[in-house]
């Protein structure tokens, strides 16, 4: 199939003893925004990590766009380049302005001239919100404008899939909506992404599928739809009623950005 | 006759007419601290990426120089390196003449810019501060983390792109503090060479003294110098520490 952005095929991965992956499979197709979502320790980040390669997998096949990770003849950075990574805990560059920060990847490995780099970097910061503080530096900014600067970053490499890992999970209550917001924007524009989260209500209004993963497997999957109303497995139902305890409030408060945002 | 000295003393301290001769000897000082200061910087940073980001082998082998240097007195290094070539010419040709000639030296404008007790130095002080200089480099290049090395694997950037743009622009910054310490004990190190014969501004100062037997006068005098010498390199580290910090931070 020739929408499929990326495949991901039979993925193991151990780390000594410990069985982290085992045997994960799903397809990501064009503009697709697939949820992952699971307890800590389930695999969630190693698989990210997998997916682009920093972490091989021990056994298993990624494909983008059909080409296979891993390959003698894949140049693995060139790969990287077309996948875009938004982390936990930002990794911005410490030295670097948001511009640059944003800038540096599109000139010195898209090898955009400097003023075009800039050029694309700036629109990306346009499209987070961040213009206004492009020359700031990461240290002088909230966590909701360092994440989405960390976005814009990934957007100016304009990559076939973007993938979260937890971007909200770092920042106090009061910053999740603004960067929520932001990644609402660009799944309505198309963007194909692979999202770690627990937040429901994000899921809820724009995931085409969700995949729950305990224990290194996918235990259930389905559309938003299916497990807020009708999941299967004990550990799903019982995983999002404690969800519900402990971010039920906040959660309420945000839905009413995302319904808002769906009208 | 009363026996007058050589040269009769000009002014209270009583070695006014051997200034010149002190400040050749600092002038020979400040070229073995600033020569063995770039060759441990480079080789530092050599040394720090082998350890910090090297396969096992280049990291074992940059710990062990490291562990090495650092174990043993920098006297005893400099030693060996300055008798290496007469052992060996002992070693090669017991009778004949030597193979290794040591007695060779460049000279411009009158002023000896290298024979062999120069290189000798030069080549043991910069060793030397490389191991140091190592860690300090590694110290800062470990505090930045993996968050961004990370970040740049995953835009694709190569291993030698991640170095170039990401960690050594932050670890130049952050080795700073704690490398103005080397930077500023290096010139007190120097004062080996006097040692194996150069005549830096330690050397000159013993020699002023056995001419005039003033010792207080003189090591007062040279030390005020060392001292002087090292403050200002400290002011200037301190300013590039404050130039180059990162807003914010
Ligand atoms: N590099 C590594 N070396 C050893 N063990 C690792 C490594 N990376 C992850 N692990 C282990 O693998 C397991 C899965 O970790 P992972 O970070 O993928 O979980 P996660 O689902 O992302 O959890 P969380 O929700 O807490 O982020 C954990 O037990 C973790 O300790
Ligand atoms: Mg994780």
């Amino acid at each position: 199939m020739s929408d499929i952005v990326l495949r991901v095929e039979d993925v193991w991965k151990s780390f000594g003893d410990l069985q982290v992956l085992r045997g994960i499979s799903f397809d990501v197709a064009e503009s697709e925004v697939k949820v992952i979502f699971g307890p800590s320790g389930s695999g969630k980040s190693t698989l990210l990590r997998c997916i682009n390669y920093l972490d091989p997998p021990d056994k298993g096949e990624i494909y983008l766009r059909g080409k296979r990770l891993g390959d003698p003849d894949t140049d693995i950075n060139k790969i990287r380049s077309r996948i875009g990574f938004v982390f936990q805990h930002f990794n911005l560059f410490a030295h670097l302005k948001a511009i640059d920060n944003v800038a540096i990847g599109p000139e010195k490995v898209l090898g955009l001239s400097k003023e075009e780099a800039r050029e694309r970097a700036m629109r990306a910061l346009k499209h987070v919100k961040m213009d206004k503080w492009a020359d700031h530096y990461p240290a002088q900014l909230s966590g909701g404008q360092q994440q989405r600067v960390g976005i814009a970053r990934a957007l100016a490499m304009e990559t076939d899939v973007i993938l979260f890992d937890e971007p909200t999970s770092a920042l106090d209550p009061e910053l999740i909506g603004e960067v929520l917001q932001t990644m609402l924007d660009i799944a309505k524009e198309g963007t194909t992404m692979v999202v770690v989260t627990h937040e429901m209500g994000f899921a809820r209004s724009v995931a085409d599928e969700m995949i729950f993963i305990d224990g290194g497997v996918i235990v259930e999957r389905g559309t938003p739809h299916h497990f807020f109303t009708s999941p299967e497995s004990e550990r799903v139902q019982q995983f999002l009623h404690k969800l519900d305890e402990l971010y039920g409030q906040t959660r309420d408060e945000r839905r009413t950005i995302a319904e808002r945002d769906q009208e | 006759m009363m026996s007058s000295p050589a040269s009769p003393s000009i002014g209270p301290l009583g070695i006014e007419e051997w200034v010149g001769e002190l400040a050749a000897g600092l002038g020979m000082t400040l070229y073995l601290y600033f020569t063995a200061l770039i060759i441990g910087f480079a080789l530092g940073l050599l040394l720090a990426l082998a350890r910090q980001y090297g396969g096992r082998i280049s990291s074992r082998i940059a710990t062990g120089y490291i562990d090495l240097i650092r174990g043993t007195p920098l006297l005893a290094q400099l030693f060996l390196i300055y008798t290496m070539p007469y052992s060996l010419n002992a070693w090669l040709s017991p009778d004949g003449p030597p193979v290794i000639n040591t007695r060779w030296s460049f000279q411009l404008l009158g002023l000896t810019y290298l024979n062999f007790p120069i290189l000798a130095s030069i080549v043991a002080l910069g060793l030397n501060s490389a191991a140091y200089q190592a860690e300090y480099m590694r110290g800062a290049m470990a505090s930045l983390g993996t968050g961004q090395v990370l970040a740049a694997q995953s835009l694709g950037m190569t291993k030698h792109e991640i170095f170039r743009y990401v960690i050594i622009p932050q670890a130049f910054r952050r080795m700073i503090p704690s490398w103005s310490n080397e930077a500023s004990y290096l010139p007190k190190y120097t004062v080996i060479a006097t040692f194996v014969s150069v005549e830096d501004l330690f050397g000159k100062a013993k020699l002023v003294v056995a001419r005039t037997f003033l010792a207080l006068e003189t090591y007062i005098l040279v030390g005020v110098v060392y001292l002087i010498l090292i403050t200002i390199i400290a002011r200037i580290l301190d300013k590039l520490y404050e130039k180059t910090k990162i807003p914010g931070l």
